[in-house]
């Protein structure tokens, strides 16, 4: 399979959250998966600025040419898409939502019912497993798990998809990499 | 009493947030004494101007945004990490937010609206609620009859904040009305409202001579 790791860390300093995620990759990579892991921090990201650009005037692609081209092309042609993130004020680092907040481009601007409710068309034929890996920070409770969970789990039935897997770092990354392989 | 604002539309002033905050300042300062201050999130510059303007808050705090992809705008997110060192201070200002999105239905915001709650908490802060409201997307482009009763309901709602200190629980409702489609709207919505909506969104691809191109898959990569 096709797995693209999104890596939210917004915090070179928190060495321990990457060595988690390459240590992940590693185990990923000695199952036969095709690991792509970026970094997102790293990476030329922009605001979404809210324009529809990416629905209206490049259909599929944001008007802006920021990384996002690069990390919406690797998430649609991926088979699992883990977005992975230390918690930061109860819910995924502000670096990981905003290139989440790009993903708008690879849905169609129609509205569709689904169990009666209204969301986005699919533009694209294929959509990837979707998986969530946190951090807990010093305050974290269930709660807060629980609240992250429900958010991606609606962001599933508009992305076409379903969570697969939602975990946090507390769970060693040999185990988190089999769940991913048995999907 | 004074309110201060937080719009968090990556939009700006060009925002239908600000539409509606606009109408709810408006009821907020109905009658004299009740003034407000308004921050743009998206003048990332003006930061440490916003972050201590929420410390020394004199009244309630609003922060305003659209929901985007089922939770707040990552610029949004970002102000709020940059309140941590907030979490647990004595005499943070009580908080209210305001939450639009383009679906018809106010249930997609139900999400982030517990996180925002959760949030209040975290902070330390005293929670007024949370306005929801859905189908705001063509609120810029529609005609004044078909927004006079939600602009009147934001009016309302912050005439009530300003007579009270509270958000109106039944006003509450009837902003966030429809929460989800009744069987009725489900019929109405894929026998009209479909196409009302698919030409909203044609209209403005013909304008950018995109039409042909709608449903372009630019990302395939050839297997």
């Amino acid at each position: 399979m096709k797995v693209v790791v999104l890596n939210g860390n917004p915090n070179a300093e928190n060495t321990g959250f990457d060595e988690y995620l390459s240590a992940l990759k590693s185990r990923l990579e000695e199952k036969g998966h095709v690991v792509d892991l970026l970094m997102l921090r790293d990476m030329d990201l922009r605001y979404c600025v809210g324009c529809f650009g990416c629905w209206v005037k490049t259909p599929g692609r944001c008007v802006t040419p920021d990384a996002s081209h690069d990390t919406d092309r690797r998430v649609i042609n991926s088979d699992v898409l883990l977005l992975a993130s230390p918690l930061s004020m109860g819910f995924v680092s502000s670096v990981l939502k905003k290139a989440q907040d790009k993903f708008i481009g690879l849905l169609l601007p129609y509205i569709e019912l689904v169990k009666g409710e209204c969301h986005h068309l699919k533009r694209y034929e294929h959509y990837p497993y979707l998986g969530v890996l946190v951090e807990r920070e010093a305050d974290s409770d269930d709660e807060d798990l629980e609240i992250t969970r429900e958010i991606y789990e609606r962001t599933c039935l508009n992305l076409k998809t379903s969570l697969r897997l939602f975990e946090t770092t507390e769970s060693p990354a040999v185990e988190v990499a089999d769940a991913i392989d048995g999907l | 009493m004074q309110l201060t604002v937080y719009n968090g539309s990556p939009r700006g002033a060009h925002s239908n947030t600000r539409l509606l905050l606009d109408r709810f300042l408006r009821g907020f300062e109905h009658r004299s004494g009740e003034t407000h201050r308004l921050h743009y999130l998206v003048k990332l510059k003006q930061r440490d101007e916003q972050l201590r303007d929420f410390v020394e808050a004199p009244g309630p705090v609003l922060l305003a945004f659209p929901l985007y992809t089922d939770c707040m705008p990552g610029l949004v997110k970002n102000f709020i990490e940059d309140l941590r060192p907030l979490c647990g201070r004595d005499k943070l200002p009580p908080v209210l937010f305001l939450v639009q999105s383009g679906f018809p239905e106010a249930h997609h915001s139900r999400y982030v609206e517990r996180y925002l709650e959760k949030l209040t908490r975290r902070l330390g802060c005293r929670y007024l609620g949370t306005m929801v409201r859905g189908g705001a997307e063509g609120i810029q482009v529609m005609p004044g009859i078909m927004t006079r009763k939600l602009f009147g309901l934001m009016y309302k709602l912050g005439s009530r904040l300003a007579q009270t200190g509270e958000l109106d629980p039944g006003l509450l409702r009837k902003l966030a009305s429809p929460e989800q489609l009744s069987p009725f709207a489900q019929w109405l919505y894929k026998k009209l409202l479909y196409r009302m909506s698919n030409n909203y969104w044609n209209g403005m691809l013909k304008k950018n001579k995109a039409l042909g191109r709608c449903k372009d898959r630019p990302f395939t990569e050839k297997q």
